[in-house]
């Protein structure tokens, strides 16, 4: 809290404080270590690895296990797709949540209750695999770029979470608006929406990295046309190619394969590359939920 | 100052009232006042609709003994039998049980500490520090199962596993645990993993229910003398009440169904009468078998009870707290 | 609030009849297109394995094969769960590629009548097939009932010959040394070289020395702990079953008395502290690093499952330290039987849909690649590019080799070797006419790769390889129904849901009765009988004989191939 600073600390909230600091670091240690010791193993030779015992620093010090990812063709290509996959599906994504938790929060509202209880269920009843996939091939949507987007726009997780920031804000800000003449679109926009931002920003962030990791709608749908392959998806086939075991064919190739490269290895070092990209982005949401915002200054 | 739970609630009853003050002429009338409201969520409901309701005519498997490629009016009808079947399979009910299990824990554990290590967070002074430690605390989530599985298998081993290490070096025990061998440690080793993996996940949505929090509370609360528990007990936590209860309905709506990656990949053969959850079961003994009438008819038991539990929680939620998502 | 949901459930079911209405359109075979060589012609193909590598033919060998025969294969190879989801939506829409590699799950192609009978196609088309397989062929055809052929197999090479042991009792080649290569035949051997070897080497380099560790994790401890109660009791591994070779009936194989006496063994094992704790709670890469760290005296296991380890140890110059193959048995009264013929191989293959417009050029297509042209292609790569012809004999040269070993994605990428299993072919160990191997696996190569301490073990038991320690294949007859395990299993709901509840019990109680304590053993392990011997258990075994009755039948028609 800034405006905290400003306070005179009292003696108790000196040793609040370093109690306090002193959790933050334990956290900050047990949360580190699995991702420091994936990093490590990543960059560790796969032979080397095998011993165990990697914690945080490489042993036997290796960039090959990147460079066999990378090796592979239609990773760039399953970028590029995965990251307007990513970008349309959080824009759509935090249009109709928004829009959804907006009207949801009306009291008003008189379709409010029909539409909280239908979204609602939609939680909760699954169709499985059979089903879905003849409404999507029925839709046209197979060997298309709208799988990724599509069947994921309505998610009533991200209308009720957005609903329930809505709710905390003063309802007297909306009123105002009313006896200005704004209609409820405009007030949506010009009001609830800036206000929104924390809760729009972790929304964004949730829809985001779903956007990003998943790789089974690729495989179901679209994995016999490779100009809409997905970075997720050719990371599991590269994954595959380390893992598999059922190679009897070719035994003696594959113990000299295995002699280099291990799936540990691999998968350690898929999970590096899907992350960081992550971590690059998240600064930039991140400050609408850390830092801690003034409503005076909205309302003044 | 219970000042935030008076201000929600006379927040509802500003809006009661403006919503009475305006409920004058009828239904139409009032349907025209709202088309913008109308037009924002309709559209959206049809998409829900064709996309989580018009797929649920596979329901109607669950009540045939379905073949795959057969037209679905060829296939053979045979009433509850699925359902019959799956009630008198002792191991779905064990997969029952230790699916509330774990899933009650999770339930209890997955809620406190993301809260008190949000609240706890907010309290942090130093921007960069708090911004480190937040970004840190959720990188776990990135970690697959099978890594963190490994990791957890690995700290917890009789050979050279660091918690017992730790445990013998600190004269707790004299002898090594063998913590994976025992069913009665499983079902903590996998809350304790779950909490681990997710805790910094789990607390993004809580800062971001802090952020909306009025800054001129805590200076008003401090003018009052209150200290930093106090104000962490007064304005924080109910800052975050909506919130937490909203998550809280919406994850006991989903007790019955957590997955089974973590129960999966934690375990090993001899806890498997405490790891067997309802998910796996229905993949193991439905799908993979393909036998998609009774998985079907798994996933009808779940979506009936998931709907029940909302309905409770909704209901009970409402009453006590006046905070509901129906 | 539920009047409610129920009517808006009626919506969906209105919705359902359209969409079945449109789901279930299938396609009849149009055989009779006749298919002209010389036209360009993609055929579609689905793998139930993943084949990263598969480079859309532009390899050297896939521009060989279109050159040839003017067909681009358009692949898709499964990445997760072996095929058994994408095939499962492609029998709910009744649309397949052309080609298909369905795994275990042709059971399903054949009930949804998607896969076409190969016979006649063979017969008219199929002039290489029928030369590689020859009398063999009607170990092809799908069941009793139903004497179709569906699918050729790929997986396996006709006439292949293993030349090393990779499984049976493992024990390190330091201890062996030291303890000047003693005789283990039996399991008592075999311990009481693990527990000299314990007490005088309590600790190897500075860790406690493991007498006996197994790989439990998730389905290895069939490989580790369940299967070689077959091997060390002198049956053979079929799977999950036990079948008296006269009489055919199948029962699970834990009921033979001899492999409760082998379970017993390993109890006693543990409790005398000789066999690892962590056995059952281990991952395998917690067993693999403590076989690496050189102080695992003793494994039984395969070769491939502790492969990384082994490499491990080679690089970090503990060679001493990698393992022998030994035919331990329980007794001296039986023979291990890990060599005895299976007959020509059966097995997971290649079919052709509905759903294909030209048969007949998808057989032809198959064909050429059984040919001999095909199979050089395929396993050696193109000549002048991966190999070269010296006095008759194909050489890889070594820069080849050298890039093989160790740049093997790449490799494999360019070259496209290995890639093309799209027929029936030839194994190791057999020649063509020109005497060259048709593949690039050789005995001499076997024997090259071994470390120096290996072909010291070798030497003091005067064998060449680990397989010459093991009976040999001669020494028992041929299988009737070759691997019981290679056979499709019966597709029954009251087959497949009890032999999963089989599988649940014995993985459950096997651990259990290992870890007892020894006057425990006996209440766990009967009651583990008990559970798999109720009647739902026995219609099951039933069903499993049957099948295997029907298999000997159905191969018996045609005169034996030897």
């Amino acid at each position: 809290m800034a405006a905290n600073k400003a306070f005179n600390a009292t003696r108790g909230d000196k040793i609040f404080d370093v109690c306090n600091t002193i959790i933050m670091a334990l956290v900050l240690i047990v949360t580190l270590y699995p991702f420091l010791n994936v990093l490590a193993i990543s960059l560790n030779e796969s032979s080397d690895t095998v011993r165990g015992g990697i914690h945080l620093i490489p042993r036997a010090f290796t960039l090959e296990n990147y460079s066999v990812i990378f090796q592979y063709q239609g990773l760039l290509q399953g970028a590029q797709i995965s990251i307007l996959r990513t970008i349309v599906g959080t824009i759509f994504g935090l249009i109709s949540a928004s829009m959804l938790a907006f009207t949801l929060s009306r009291v008003d509202f008189q379709a409010r209750k029909f539409i909280s209880t239908f979204l609602a269920l939609t939680m909760y009843v699954t169709a499985g695999l059979v089903p879905t996939f003849l409404l999507i091939r029925d839709l046209g949507m197979i060997n298309s770029f709208w799988v990724y987007v599509l069947p994921g726009v309505v998610s009533a997780f991200n209308v009720f979470i957005i609903r329930s920031f809505i709710d905390g804000l003063p309802y007297a800000l909306q009123e105002s608006a009313k006896l200005d003449g704004a209609n409820d679109f405009t007030i949506y926009l010009k009001v609830i929406l800036p206000l929104c931002k924390p809760v729009l920003a972790t929304i964004a962030l949730f829809l985001a990295v779903g956007q990003w990791n998943s790789w089974f709608d690729t495989y179901l749908y679209n994995a016999s046309s490779p100009q809409w392959t997905t970075l997720q998806y050719e990371l599991m086939k590269v994954l595959q190619q380390s893992t598999q075991q059922s190679g009897a064919v070719n035994a003696n190739d594959m113990a000299k394969q295995m002699a280099s490269i291990s799936p540990e290895s691999i998968r350690m070092a898929i999970t590096i590359v899907v992350t960081v990209p992550i971590l690059v982005v998240y600064p930039f949401l991140q400050k609408y939920f850390v830092s801690g915002m003034t409503l005076g200054a909205v309302k003044a | 100052m219970e000042s935030t739970t008076k201000q929600a609630s006379s927040r509802k009853r500003d809006q009661a009232a403006s919503l009475n003050s305006r409920k004058t002429g009828g239904f139409w009338k009032l349907f025209k006042q709202q088309r913008y409201l109308y037009l924002m969520s309709v559209p959206f409901v049809i998409w829900a609709f064709i996309f989580s309701y018009v797929p649920l005519w596979g329901w109607l498997m669950a009540f045939q003994e379905y073949k795959p490629a057969r037209s679905f009016f060829d296939q053979k009808w045979v009433g509850f039998d699925q359902f019959i079947t799956l009630f008198q399979d002792q191991q779905f009910y064990l997969a029952l049980r230790n699916t509330l299990a774990m899933s009650f824990l999770g339930l209890i554990f997955g809620f406190i500490f993301p809260v008190i290590f949000a609240i706890l967070l907010n309290e942090v002074r130093g921007m960069v520090f708090k911004r480190t430690v937040q970004t840190v605390s959720y990188l776990p989530h990135f970690v697959s199962w099978v890594v963190v599985a490994g990791i957890v298998t690995k700290a917890l081993s009789t050979d050279g596993g660091i918690i017992n290490e730790l445990l013998v070096s600190l004269h707790i025990i004299d002898q090594p645990i063998q913590f994976m061998a025992q069913g009665q440690w499983f079902w903590g080793i996998v809350t304790a993993s779950d909490v681990w993996k997710e805790m910094g996940w789990s607390t993004i949505i809580y800062l971001a229910a802090i952020t909306g929090i009025d800054q001129e509370q805590y200076e008003a609360s401090r003018v009052d003398g209150a200290g930093r528990f106090r104000q962490m007990w007064h304005i924080t936590l109910p800052g975050m009440r909506t919130t937490i209860i909203v998550l809280l309905i919406m994850s006991i709506g989903h007790l019955v169904s957590i997955g089974f990656e973590k129960q999966f990949l934690l375990g090993n053969n001899l806890v498997t009468d405490y790891s067997q959850v309802l998910d796996l079961y229905a993949l193991k003994y439905g799908l993979e078998m393909n036998r998609y009438s009774y998985g079907t008819a798994i996933s009808i038991f779940n979506s009936v009870i998931s709907i029940i539990l909302l309905f409770t929680a909704n209901g009970i939620f409402k009453k006590t707290t006046k905070e509901s998502i129906m | 609030m539920p009047s409610k949901l129920f009517r808006y459930a009626l919506a969906p079911l209105v919705v359902m009849s359209l969409v079945t209405a449109t789901a279930c359109g299938g396609s009849d075979p149009t055989e009779q297109e006749t298919s002209d060589p010389s036209t360009p012609i993609t055929i579609s193909f689905f793998g139930s394995d993943a084949s990263p590598t598969w480079n859309n033919m532009k390899d050297d060998v896939g521009q060989a094969i279109t050159k040839a025969t003017n067909v681009t294969i358009n692949a898709e190879y499964d990445v997760s769960g072996g095929g058994t989801q994408k095939i499962a939506l492609m029998t709910a829409s009744g649309e397949y590629p052309d080609m298909i590699f369905p795994k275990g799950s042709i059971t399903k192609l054949v009930e949804a009548g998607a896969l076409i009978d190969l016979t006649d196609l063979i017969d008219k088309y199929g002039p290489n097939i029928k030369k590689v397989y020859g009398d063999d062929l009607s170990r092809l055809k799908y069941s009793k009932e139903d004497p179709s052929i569906y699918v050729i197999p790929t997986n396996a090479g006709v006439g292949q010959t293993t030349f090393d042991a990779g499984g049976g009792f493992e024990v390190q080649n330091a201890v062996m040394k030291e303890l000047g290569y003693p005789k283990i035949k039996t399991v008592k051997d075999f311990e009481n070289v693990l527990k000299e070897y314990k007490e005088k080497h309590p600790t190897i380099n500075g860790q406690p020395t493991i007498p006996l560790s197994l790989n439990a994790d998730d389905w290895k401890i069939m490989i580790t702990v369940t299967n070689p109660a077959f091997n060390a009791t002198g049956a053979p591994d079929d799977g999950e079953f036990y079948i008296n070779p006269e009489t055919y009936e199948a029962q699970l194989h834990y009921k033979r008395p001899e492999e409760k006496e082998y379970f017993r063994w390993l109890n006693h094992m543990y409790n005398e502290g000789l066999l690892d704790p962590e056995t059952f709670t281990q991952k395998s890469d917690q067993y693999m690093s403590k076989i690496a760290s050189g102080r695992v005296l003793g494994l039984i296991d395969q070769e491939w499952d502790y492969q990384q380890a082994e490499n491990s140890l080679k690089t970090s110059g503990m060679a001493e330290r990698t393992y022998g193959h030994y035919p331990v048995q329980l007794d001296e009264k039986t023979k291990d039987r890990s060599f005895q013929d299976i007959g020509a191989p059966v097995g997971y293959g290649i079919g052709i849909t509905t759903s294909a417009k030209d048969p007949i050029r998808i057989i032809k297509f198959m064909d050429w690649m059984a040919s001999d042209e095909a199979q050089v292609l395929n396993n050696w790569g193109v000549e002048g590019k991966q190999y070269e012809v010296k006095d008759g004999k194909r050489v890889v040269p070594a820069a080849v080799q050298e890039r093989k070993v160790n740049d093997n994605t790449n490799f494999t990428k360019e070259s496209g070797i290995g890639m093309y299993n799209f027929s029936v072919r030839y194994g190791d160990g057999v020649k063509d006419p020109g005497g060259n191997y048709y593949t690039t696996n050789f005995p001499e190569q076997i024997i090259a790769g071994y470390t120096d301490p290996e072909k010291e073990t070798l030497k003091a038991y005067g064998a060449k390889t680990w397989k010459d320690l093991f009976p040999q294949k001669d020494e028992f007859p041929v299988k009737a129904w070759g691997a019981a395990y290679n056979l499709p299993a019966p597709d029954d709901p009251n087959y497949t849901v009890n032999f999963q509840k089989s599988q649940d019990i014995v993985r459950k109680r096997i651990p259990e009765a290992i870890l007892a304590s020894p006057d425990q053993f006996d209440k766990i392990y009967d009651q583990m009988i008990a559970e798999i011997s109720t009647d739902d258990m026995k219609k099951m075994e039933a069903e499993y004989t049957q099948m295997i009755k029907d298999t000997v039948e159905l191969w018996g028609e045609a005169p034996a191939a030897k």
